[in-house]
């Protein structure tokens, strides 16, 4: 029982930091800022989510400890809810201050919008 | 500026204080006394720019029961076809990129409805929600989309998918 426990912990940590990777390698390799950050958002999202739940069902079930548990999840919680409200607005002043990727956009409906 | 009602502080307080007491995780009284003074002061100054519409609209065990559905079973399985396509992308070496930013229309009416789902948009890779506007009674949401094949409403589907279906349901009607 434990010992299979263990394999989901050790899987579900394996999933955050792969897609941590990912979000890094997406980070360096990508074209222009506004491509970074949607690789970057793969970093916050499935790689805390994968983290989050292993720490948390090592915490549950292994150590038995619920002031850690429930800190876990609320560190979860608190950096889904807060992540997007960065993402909106460094996207938008990032677009504001006159950063436009070296390749024109397909489409720049909010560039034609505000002429 | 909007005014302060007790609905709205309620609320924020509660919401504060429960977030405290999960946080220290002990209920000695000088904690719970302090967390009390400081969530109330909290909520006192921030709940005006928190809780605009009706507070107390969780309190209903079927919207609850959709809000929880919509988090646990249909946003995470989003989430994770984001979370692949972008991986696939990433290793594939960036090539496989068409960047731009399209309108898309949104048939959602309350703001809290419109905050989760440009939320639930940025959250998952590949999209960000850069500017909203209003056109008389239509709202329109700026998306930045790693993949902009198509423009309007066609990419309004795309990107929202089944999101924009269940927001509607939790908080409207």
């Amino acid at each position: 029982m434990l010992a299979w426990l263990r394999i989901v912990i050790d899987v579900l940590i394996a999933c955050g930091a792969f897609f941590a990777l990912v979000g890094v390698l997406g980070i360096l390799r990508m074209p222009d800022t506004f491509c970074r950050m949607q690789a970057s958002t793969c970093v916050n999202t499935l790689g805390v989510i994968g983290l989050c739940l292993g720490a948390l069902l090592y915490a549950i079930v292994l150590k038995q400890d619920a002031g850690s548990a429930v800190k876990i999840a609320l560190i979860g919680l608190l950096i889904l809810v807060t992540n997007p409200i960065g993402a909106h607005s460094i996207a938008k002043g990032a677009y504001k201050a006159g950063i436009r990727p070296e390749k024109p956009m397909e489409t720049d409906d909010l560039g034609r919008d505000s002429e | 500026m909007r005014k302060t009602t007790f609905p709205a502080v309620l609320s924020t307080f509660l919401v504060c204080y429960a977030f405290w007491l999960l946080l220290t995780w002990s209920v000695a009284a000088q904690e719970l006394i302090a967390g009390a003074v400081v969530s109330l002061l909290a909520a006192l100054f921030a709940s005006r720019f928190f809780i605009h519409e009706k507070a107390g609209w969780l309190f209903n065990p079927a919207k609850f029961f959709v809000g929880l559905f919509y988090w646990v079973c249909v946003f995470p399985v989003e989430l994770i076809k984001a979370n692949c396509d972008m991986a696939g992308r990433v290793l594939g070496g960036c090539k496989n990129v068409k960047p731009g930013i399209v309108k898309i229309p949104v048939d959602l009416k309350s703001d809290y409805g419109r905050a989760a789902l440009a939320n639930s948009i940025t959250l998952t890779p590949g999209t960000i929600t850069m500017e909203i506007t209003e056109e008389g009674e239509q709202a329109y949401y700026y998306v930045h989309w790693i993949d902009a094949q198509s423009d309007g409403a066609e990419a309004g589907e795309a990107i929202k998918g089944r999101m924009e279906k269940w927001i509607r349901r939790f908080w409207e009607k």
